[in-house]
């Protein structure tokens, strides 16, 4: 039985952005359904924790109970709600689709989602280079206030609600959700020191609940066919509904595929709906399975491997943004390693010692390595690095994550490390050493 | 940046530090709560009075039922609260940092003015480990090292931390929020915005907070290594709000001031004028004694000079009685000085008595929970009136003197930087009508041009005393190092003048005088000997926590 695609069943449509086409396929119903069909906020939480719903963002905690972390009593302080369309995460670019091709599907399940939490104002704090994505919200906010979907009583219901957009400036930590708020407050984006947890004091000093924009996407549908509708799609009741994966690297197909949350890992690697088998014929050498603060998966370890939360923790790894980033035998280990490694190195926040110090240090011992002046003690060292980077060690899992590519590929790749300090090249023949950048 | 976490209110809690319960007052960081218990857990970037960042990660202990290893800093107290400290974890995890925060720490201690009161060097030798793994280039920030980014402060992010305790001085103590982070991860440097100057009342305090040579002051770089000086507490001259300081001298040179913790007047505090007036105690223009003999100037003896006073004095009582004396005392001298001065006068049954000030800006400085405002300059005006420095019923000020047309004929000036008057030639030559002026002095102006005898006397760190401030506090100062011979304290002098005329002690000490204060001066004799020794001494930047304060 072929999979009905539910989050990007609009999308490739002709003018799938515009409000008319959207409420010609039955857009904002499940809105005046739950506004004035006598749901209650605390129904509508309800039937979200039902359905099994995980936020989309990498984490994958519960969004219902996520909700449910809003004080009753907010001492007179408003709820916000924001909106993460951050998408930061390197493989990632499903929110990007999403906003793109079918904007009203996530502000409807925005604005159900305020609803369901008592939330007044809510923003989307956009990721800075989605500039038509933010374009296109922006316009599909427009419209949802001409058609009355956003404003003062909003369809006589008497809830009332505005969405802001706020564009970001360019930083991968400001997807983390502090980051994030204090980005938004005009700070300067860095994590901040939980607990307090944003559910109680949050943007502003009021409590927040940051949402992925998939999964305000799924919501609508939570609540357009019921909880039980969404808790049927899956693996099993704690990995449900539908789930998009972006697929890249040396496949044949490349792309956003939606799928049922548990996909086989293989499936969407080979399967004739989604990537098609590796490009040119080359074997699956690794995989990272959720975006670049995965750890990364060995050809054996992705045969049975189903993509959902519950199945990557299984191989210690993580869903995470469902990034599927594929490498085949012809990857230097160490370059991949040493490319992502740059990349935090980069976009540490800075703020905590382990992670400042410590990021552009793994980046540099790899960069060495990789250029053929690493010493046998260096592939040791990068674990010792790491393993005194995380758990614990910093604010927020910025750190946990950047150790994530150097642990795995150090732990699964040892002889690609070990022939490359040897022979000072690579493993794979089809790369010579690269010349030193630092 | 976050908030503190929530104070709990309350009676005391019970936390258990390595096994040993501790009774605590609430609402205190648990790195305080661990300083009552004896324990010491290493930290950079928390500060009492600033805002828990939990940003240095030096502070990481475990604490029971948690599995992650916690900050300290930003771990609630609560009642009940396991927390162990000396763990195989928490003691990797503070060689861990202290490795990351030296491989790019350019470790030129020699050459360094924090060398010696540096946290980063008490933290590496307490809990890093002796070699590093790092052999990668050390990190670099061309045109961000050794630059003035204001008056005062001389940054050199080379050797930064990123603890951003300055950043949080400048916005939630001084508000004015000059620095802040630029840029990010291992390129995160502290600068001013868009490169306008630190230039706030407190901006040497960014200094001070700061646990390494990142900032330091210009006024004091590569004047001494601190292990050298001598600190001595004492109270800043600069204005009437009396805060506390510790006057760091070598060899008889004062070479800096730093604040002393005092919650109830200054806290951790200083402002940059007090703080500066350090270079002003070493200036000595008067270094001997001179008398004017027949339209000469002659050296002489201190005992000859207080003699030829003494008779002066005898002979104006004589001939136009003591109502011709005119004695000017300064808020510049301690109680004790001006208290005998008074005292002089009253034996003699002179009343023409007086102490100035010149009316300055207001200074503002933070105690632990106000902004204290001290206007006058002069910073014991309080004290000088409370000690009777003021015309007795029927006598004249000096008001009289320099507007009135009132001339005595012998004025006494205990201290000549009494007022911005003495180095005004025309306010002077009204004082200089009397038949003799007498005065004693540290530095040479228009008045001590002008007096018949100038006797040089002791700067604030060459004698002991007591001040009062705005508030009302009566708070002594120590005695750093000896006035060089032959220049005595101000109460040396009057005490001979007084031994002289016959009255009082010359045996007698400060602290005996305060003993008369006490005795015969109202609101004085319920002074508390704590509130008399002020705050504690400190290092720069390495704030030794006392928690219950």
């Amino acid at each position: 039985m072929k999979f009905e695609p539910v989050l990007l069943a609009r999308a490739g449509r002709e003018r799938s952005q515009a409000i008319d086409t959207y409420l010609a396929d039955g857009g904002y119903e499940t809105l005046r359904k739950v506004l004035t069909g006598g749901w209650t906020p605390e129904a509508v939480t309800e039937e979200v924790k039902k359905s099994g719903l995980r936020g989309r963002g990498g984490a994958g905690f519960p969004t219902g109970v996520k909700w449910g972390f809003v004080p009753k009593d907010t001492r007179g302080k408003p709820v916000y709600l924001l909106c993460n369309a951050d998408e930061s995460e390197p493989g990632t670019f499903k929110d990007r689709l999403l906003m793109e091709e079918d904007p009203h599907q996530m502000i409807e399940g925005q604005i159900i989602s305020a609803y369901a939490i008592k939330c007044r104002n809510s923003y989307v704090y956009i990721r800075g280079e989605f500039f038509h994505g933010a374009r296109v919200v922006q316009r599909a906010i427009d419209e949802a206030y001409e058609k009355g979907f956003l404003g003062e009583n909003i369809l006589g219901s008497g809830f009332s609600h505005d969405i802001t957009v706020h564009r970001g400036a360019g930083a991968y930590i400001c997807g983390e959700e502090t980051g994030l708020i204090e980005s938004l407050e005009g700070k300067r984006g860095q994590p901040r020191v939980k607990p307090p947890f944003p559910a109680v004091v949050g943007v502003f000093g009021a409590p927040t609940i940051v949402n992925n924009v998939e999964t305000l996407c799924c919501v609508t549908h939570v609540l357009k066919r019921g909880a039980d509708w969404f808790a049927k799609i899956g693996r099993n009741e704690k990995n449900t509904g539908p789930k998009l994966y972006c697929l890249s690297g040396h496949v044949n197909r490349p792309g956003v595929y939606e799928a049922p949350m548990g996909l086989p890992m293989k499936e969407l690697l080979f399967g004739d709906d989604y990537g098609r088998g590796m490009k040119d014929g080359r074997r699956v050498k690794a995989v990272i399975p959720g975006g670049a603060s995965a750890p990364m998966l060995t050809a054996e370890e992705i045969e049975d491997c189903p993509l959902d939360f519950d199945g990557l923790v299984a191989k210690k790894s993580m869903l995470g943004s469902a990034a599927i980033v594929v490498m085949n035998e012809d990857t230097c280990i160490v370059d991949a390693a040493r490319n992502l490694a740059k990349f935090f190195s980069h976009e540490s926040c800075g703020q905590c010692t382990p992670c400042r110090e410590g990021t552009p240090w793994l980046y540099r011992v790899l960069t060495r390595i990789e250029t053929g002046e690493g010493r046998l003690e260096d592939i040791d060292l990068l674990e010792k690095i790491s393993n005194q980077m995380a758990n614990g060690m910093t604010i927020c899992v910025f750190a946990d994550a950047a150790i994530a590519p150097v642990l795995s590929s150090v732990g699964k790749f040892r002889d690609e490390y070990r022939h490359h300090v040897e022979h000072k090249k690579c493993l794979v023949d089809s790369r010579a050493v690269v010349e030193a950048t630092v | 940046m976050s908030p503190a976490p929530p104070a709990p209110e309350g009676k005391t809690l019970t936390v258990v530090f390595d096994g040993r319960p501790v009774e605590v007052p609430p609402g205190i960081n648990l790195i305080e709560a661990a300083k009552l218990a004896g324990i010491e857990i290493p930290h950079f970037c928390f500060h009492p009075r600033l805002s828990v960042v939990g940003q240095c990660r030096m502070c990481l202990v475990e604490i029971e039922g948690i599995p992650k290893i916690q900050a300290a800093c930003t771990t609630p107290l609560k009642d009940g609260l396991v927390v162990k400290t000396t763990t195989e974890k928490v003691r990797q995890s503070r060689a861990a940092n202290m490795e990351f925060l030296l491989i790019n720490h350019p470790l030129d201690c020699p050459i360094c003015d924090q060398a010696g009161e540096c946290t980063l060097q008490d933290n590496a030798f307490g809990y890093g480990e002796q070699r590093s793994r790092y052999d990668e280039r050390k990190r670099q920030y061309a045109g961000f090292d050794r630059t003035m980014i204001g008056p005062h402060v001389v940054a050199d992010m080379t050797r930064c931390i990123q603890c951003t305790r300055c950043i949080r001085f400048c916005q939630e103590i001084a508000g004015t929020g000059e620095l802040t982070f630029l840029d990010r991860g291992g390129r995160t440097l502290v600068w001013t915005h868009d490169g306008k100057p630190l230039a706030n009342d407190w901006s040497a305090c960014a200094a001070d907070v700061c646990p390494v040579g990142a900032l330091t002051t210009r006024e004091f770089r590569f004047r001494r290594r601190v292990w050298d000086l001598k600190k001595t507490p004492s109270v800043c001259p600069g204005c009437n709000i009396g805060c506390n300081i510790s006057i760091e001298s070598r060899d008889g040179v004062v070479h800096r001031f730093l604040p002393r913790l005092n919650p109830a007047v200054n806290d951790y505090w200083l402002c940059d004028y007090g703080r500066f007036l350090s270079e002003s105690l070493n200036a000595r223009d008067v270094a001997k004694t001179t008398m004017r003999e027949g339209g000469e100037l002659k050296d002489a003896a201190v005992p000859v000079a207080i003699e030829r006073i003494a008779s002066e004095i005898r002979q104006t009582i004589e001939i136009e009685g003591p109502s011709a004396l005119f004695f000017l005392g300064s808020a510049h001298l301690s109680n004790e000085e001006n208290f005998l001065l008074r005292k002089l006068a009253d034996h003699l049954g002179c009343t023409n008595l007086d102490v100035v000030v010149d009316k300055s800006r207001v200074r503002r400085m933070k105690s632990k929970t106000d902004w204290i405002e001290g206007d006058d300059f002069g910073a014991n005006y309080a004290g000088a009136v409370d000690m009777g420095l003021s015309p007795r019923a029927g006598g004249h000020g000096l008001a009289d003197v320099l507007e009135e047309g009132w001339t005595p004929q012998f004025v006494l000036v205990a201290d000549a930087a009494f007022a911005a008057a003495a180095d005004d030639p025309g306010k002077v030559a009204r004082l200089r009508r009397s038949r003799f002026l007498a005065v004693a002095a540290t530095t040479a102006n228009a008045l001590t041009r002008a007096a018949d005898v100038v006797i040089p006397a002791a700067s604030l760190a060459q004698k002991e005393g007591s001040f009062t401030n705005v508030q009302g506090r009566v708070q002594r100062f120590e005695r750093a190092f000896l006035p060089p011979p032959p220049a005595r304290a101000h109460w040396e002098l009057l005490l001979m003048l007084a031994a002289a005329l016959g009255w009082g002690d010359r045996n007698w000490t400060p602290s005996d005088i305060r003993a008369l204060i006490r005795r015969e001066v109202e609101g004085y004799g319920d002074v508390t000997e704590e509130e008399l020794a002020g705050g504690g001494l400190m290092k720069k930047g390495l704030f030794v926590s006392t928690g219950a304060l």
